[in-house]
């Protein structure tokens, strides 16, 4: 049995037993993880005003490889975001980045750099101008931390350059991973067509740098660029995720 | 394998537990043998919080039966109000909203309170696909519009999700006009009112500020 010690987002939690809670923890050194908090749910807790849903804290967990459910027996509080409970908006933004975490991520597989892109996405969605570039982004960074990212620059199947045909657009296969050249796009399922614009914007949106600051309250161009994610998301866990139509 | 008559009654063992949720997943309508036990499978094998959370969503169906017609707390069968809304003493001019019956309790157990309740049935929590619109608000909304309500205090937990449904409550009822306060911080965040001693409560009560 191991005592752990890590930063850890609250991403699900089910109250059990009479004062306790089942949490679903996506945490820095470890990956997600499942944890019986006991009596976290006492207004004089042993955990200290920490385990609230998106909340940071900084953890001790006993892990039993025996067992399904690791124990809490340490939390403080580290970081909570006020603006998500003062608009709805924001509460829905941060929900889906904790829907998305539990989806997309396995148990014990750590990607600290996706914990880091989480808090900095939470600090922020009070913002109603960047919201939604804000969330693209951080869909973006799931998917490129995870291997998940699509292929925006050459044909995902024979990785010539796509060459655009009709304009600047390009055949983009939401189920299949990215762009298709014309010779690769034929009998390909769930196909869109982007316009150049549009894939600029995802890469923007995916790089490093302030590129992506141009985004910021561009419904014209965030539009496409929004149900091309959602679609390449909907694909990898199978179904539609609950908070999309709310971000 | 079960006792004989006159021995030993058998012991609480693991094969025993999954036995008990096998009988009880077959006498739910449509379901044999064969998927009771099929289902009590999947429930042992899917990931723990799945299985708990449809447990507490049975579990809070069932609490959510015969509700008042004025507040929707629980009421004795054949009432159509509950004790409280039926009560002459209460003070109707001040409404205290919280998210379920259990935290009316935990209140009324304070004794200090001497207004009246709106139960929500529920809180925000969009992850558990529970939205606005299933709220119990739209009675809220009717009471205070009836004129007679002075004061509504927001007594949903200390917690993101309550925090997140006493602001949409205030929001909502905004435009009414109506002194709109909210139980003071001296409950720990992330806790539970049910929980609270009745000191704790009447102090949250006593120190409540207006939003
Ligand atoms: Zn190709
Ligand atoms: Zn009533």
């Amino acid at each position: 049995m191991a005592a752990i010690r890590t930063l850890a987002l609250v991403i699900r939690s089910v109250d059990v037993f009479e004062t306790s809670r089942v949490l679903t923890l996506y945490t820095r050194e470890l990956g997600k993880v499942s944890a019986l908090a006991k009596g976290a749910r006492r207004l004089k807790s042993p955990f200290q005003s920490g385990l609230d849903l998106l909340s940071v804290c900084d953890i001790v967990l006993l892990h039993k490889a025996s067992e399904a459910l690791d124990l809490l027996t340490e939390a403080v509080l580290a970081e909570r975001y006020e603006a998500l409970t003062h608009d709805t908006a924001a509460l829905y933004g941060g929900c889906y980045v904790a829907e998305l975490l539990d989806a997309l991520t396995d148990r014990h597989d750590p990607h600290p750099r996706l914990f880091d892109a989480s808090r900095v996405t939470l600090r922020h969605l009070g913002d109603p101008v960047s919201r939604p570039s804000r969330i693209l982004r951080f869909e973006l960074a799931c998917l490129r931390e995870l291997g998940l990212m699509p292929a925006l620059d050459t044909c995902v199947h024979c990785g010539q350059p796509p060459s655009p045909t009709e304009g600047d657009r390009v055949a983009f296969g939401l189920a299949t991973g990215g762009v298709l050249c014309p010779g690769c796009r034929p009998g390909q399922p769930h196909v869109a067509t982007l316009s150049g614009d549009t894939l600029e914007a995802i890469r923007a949106l995916a790089s490093p740098g302030d590129a992506w600051k141009a985004t910021w309250g561009d419904p014209e161009t965030l539009g496409p660029v929004r149900s091309t994610v959602g679609a390449v998301i909907s694909h990898l866990i199978g179904r539609r995720p609950r908070l999309l139509p709310f971000v | 394998m079960s006792a004989l008559p006159g021995g030993p009654p058998p012991s609480p063992t693991a094969s025993g537990t999954v036995d008990r949720l096998v009988r009880a997943l077959g006498r739910l309508p449509g379901i044999g043998a064969k998927s009771a036990e099929r289902l009590a499978h999947h429930l042992l094998r899917c990931p723990v919080e799945e299985a708990i959370e449809l447990a507490e969503a049975v579990r809070a169906a069932r609490d959510q039966i015969r509700h008042c017609e004025v507040c929707a707390h629980l009421t004795e069968s054949g009432q159509a109000r509950c004790a409280i809304c039926r009560d002459p003493r209460r003070d109707r001019s001040v409404i205290c909203v919280v998210e379920q019956s259990r935290d009316l309790m935990a209140l009324e157990n304070a004794g200090s309170f001497g207004g009246t309740y709106h139960v929500l049935l529920g809180r925000l929590s969009p992850l558990q696909g529970v939205f606005e619109d299933q709220l119990n608000l739209k009675s809220l909304e009717e009471r205070v519009q009836g004129g007679e309500v002075r004061e509504v205090i927001l007594a949903t937990n200390p917690t993101l999700e309550g925090d997140a449904t006493a602001r949409l409550v205030a929001d909502r009822l905004a435009p009414l006009g109506v002194a709109i306060t909210r139980l003071a911080r001296g409950l720990a965040s992330g806790g539970s009112l049910e929980f609270a001693n009745k000191e704790m409560l009447a102090d949250a009560l006593q120190g409540r500020q207006r939003l």
